[in-house]
């Protein structure tokens, strides 16, 4: 499996999530500090399709709900890109690391 | 080489479409008997809407399929529940049966198919909110192309609208079922529209497609459709909304007819997940887990006002206090009860060794217990075991127990102040026997059959089309339904065993929710 870099998850998630927003502003910047639900406007229940989808881009499962829980109890203001790109590089090289190793 | 359509009519039942039919609302589903065979089709249990549908596709029992609710954990171990999706059915699917032997397939509507899978043919799933549709559809852009032919495709209208939905499921407050209907009336007329636009610009060999306002309508307004219950003197409301559901199915029965031309030289299966019928009551079944000593709820967690009402959300994650839990129920469809056992999801629980006699006891106890308080009737009418209704690789995902009504009802897993609530108004709910109707090369004309499985259809379905059966199906090729004739000159062909499925690797997910843990608070995000 090919080991992905942050900038590449980066441009691929921007790409899902303005797709997502088909009234998308195309002038909004998104940036690492970009919340999904406060600046994006997105809903709680998009997150079940932004888990889904981002399972199929990169075709592996991920622990999303355990994400998503953790946020909750942690009481995050919002998740950001960057919490999601943290996420997303904590989990989506393992199979890389695994098959480096 | 035979073609097939599955033509799925979320929830239905003979209760209701005998009466339609009778009566002229569907006519074509009338004539398609005539010239077919029908039969119920038993469900799966419980007889819920992602494992149902999943055994259908699959061939396969939930415990092998791996689909056992809406919502389930991510692994035995773990204490995260997601929405079940594809990632999480481990037997192959029909669609890609058919590719395997050379065909194409399509599939539309069809629940725990999110992202889509990757067949040769295409895929839209069901249960996906718009925002989601174009990224988890097959292939990629379908969703922007068939926008941009059919005139007035409206991707909000074609994909699940969950505030919507949870009308379906809350059961009251809808100011305007009419508005709502019609909603569902042009929801499946687009999913149509979809099915032929697709079937004529990328055919297909095998397709299928769900129409799911069937159950929702079902659900939400049960009391104007079930002719056992409807009033002797009806009120205008009660006409007019009742005018307006029969809308819904005339329409359902327009799509079919056409349908039944378009695929003229087909086999169509006419299938249903499950049946339905009237609940009228509501066990708060964590309520007598707690007087019974089994279950504590959480600080904070509120009691329902009304009785009535139902369900708020699905699943009460954080309702319990599980340090001193030791069985719950966490979802009110799946009428699951989990136990608790010490050192698998906590530090808190029952002793392993002890999980039999445990659980023996607490199912006596449901059983013996839970009763009419007017009548002494038990409300519990039947209880099985994980390993009796999800034998298989993937019973550890399944609830320990699995309840049964005596009205068939979904249990309600809130606080609430007691223990048994009647509804105030007739609620539709889940019923093990659907239907079949089956018209096709070889199939009887008039033919009334026996009952069926689920577990049959995708092994009739390959027969249909004249290709192997997967040795490892569990279901049957239905002959009854086919002229003797004919199946002396089509034998049924057993085959390899179904394709490997790269299953969710839940075994490695504690490893991976420890390691992220530790990452995210090595990262600062966690304390």
């Amino acid at each position: 499996m090919e080991y992905l870099t942050r900038d590449q998850v980066r441009a691929q998630v921007i790409d899902l999530l303005k797709s997502a927003r088909e009234d998308f502003d195309s002038s909004i910047q998104i940036t690492d500090q970009t919340g999904l639900f406060h600046d994006l406007g997105f809903e709680s229940i998009d997150a079940i399709g932004l888990s889904s989808t981002l399972e199929g881009t990169f075709d592996q499962t991920l622990p999303f709900p355990e994400f998503m829980n953790r946020a909750k109890r942690e009481q995050w203001k919002d998740i950001t890109l960057g919490n999601l790109l943290d996420f997303l590089m904590a989990n989506l090289n393992r199979s890389a690391e695994r098959v480096a190793a | 080489m035979s073609q097939c359509l599955i033509f799925g009519l979320d929830g239905a039942t003979f209760t209701i479409l005998d009466g339609l039919m009778e009566t002229g609302v569907m006519p074509n589903l009338k004539r398609f008997a005539e010239e077919g065979a029908h039969g119920k089709l038993m469900s799966v249990k419980p007889p819920l809407t992602p494992p149902a549908w999943t055994t259908l596709v699959t061939g396969r029992t939930p415990g092998h399929h791996g689909v056992c609710g809406f919502f389930q954990y991510n692994s035995p171990e773990s204490s995260s529940i997601q929405i079940v999706g594809s990632r999480q059915v481990r037997a192959e699917t029909m669609w890609a049966m058919v590719n395997r032997q050379g065909k194409r397939s399509g599939c539309l509507n069809f629940v725990a198919h999110n992202p889509a899978p990757k067949i040769d043919g295409w895929a839209l799933p069901g249960w996906v909110s718009w925002r989601w549709m174009k990224s988890l559809s097959h292939p990629a852009g379908v969703v922007e192309k068939l926008a941009a032919e059919i005139p007035g495709f409206d991707v909000k209208i074609l994909a699940m609208d969950y505030e919507e939905e949870r009308k379906a499921i809350v059961g009251s407050g809808i100011d305007d079922h009419e508005a709502w209907i019609q909603l569902h009336i042009s929801r499946e007329k687009q999913w149509f529209e979809t099915l032929k636009r697709l079937q004529s610009t990328q055919p297909v060999d095998l397709a299928g497609i769900v129409f799911d306002g069937v159950d929702k309508l079902q659900h939400l307004l049960w009391g104007y459709l079930d002719p056992r219950i409807a009033p002797s003197n009806p009120s205008p409301e009660y006409q007019r909304t009742r005018a307006a559901a029969l809308e819904y199915f005339r329409t359902i029965d327009l799509l079919l007819g056409e349908a039944m031309e378009l695929f003229r030289d087909w086999t169509i299966l006419i299938c249903s997940d499950h049946g339905f019928t009237n609940s009228w009551e509501i066990l708060f079944i964590n309520m007598w887990l707690e007087q019974a000593g089994y279950l504590t709820w959480a600080a904070g967690t509120e009691k329902t006002e009304n009785p009535a009402e139902m369900e708020p959300s699905l699943y009460h994650l954080n309702a319990f206090d599980m340090d001193k839990t030791t069985a719950y129920a966490l979802t009110t469809s799946s009428n699951g009860i989990y136990i608790n056992v010490k050192g698998k999801k906590g530090d808190f629980g029952i002793d392993p060794a002890d999980y039999g006699r445990f659980r023996d006891e607490l199912a006596a106890r449901i059983a013996n217990e839970i009763r009419d308080p007017a009548t002494g009737e038990s409300i519990v009418t039947g209880i099985a075991t994980r390993e009796e209704a999800f034998h298989g690789p993937a019973m550890d995902l399944a609830p320990d127990l699995t309840l049964q009504l005596r009205d068939f009802g979904f249990v309600s897993v809130r606080r609430s102040n007691g223990i048994l609530a009647n509804r105030e108004n007739p609620f539709g709910t889940h019923h093990p026997e659907g239907i079949l109707f089956a018209r096709g090369p070889g199939i009887r004309a008039g033919a009334k059959i026996e009952p069926t499985r689920l577990l049959d259809i995708a092994p009739t379905t390959l027969f249909a089309m004249g290709l192997d059966i997967p040795a490892d199906l569990e279901g049957r090729v239905i002959e009854e339904l086919y002229e003797p004739a004919y199946l002396s000159e089509h034998a049924a062909k057993r085959g390899a065993t179904t394709a490997a499925v790269q299953a969710d690797t839940t075994a490695e997910v504690p490893d991976e929710d420890a390691d992220i843990l530790a990452k995210m608070q090595a990262l600062g995000y966690l304390e």
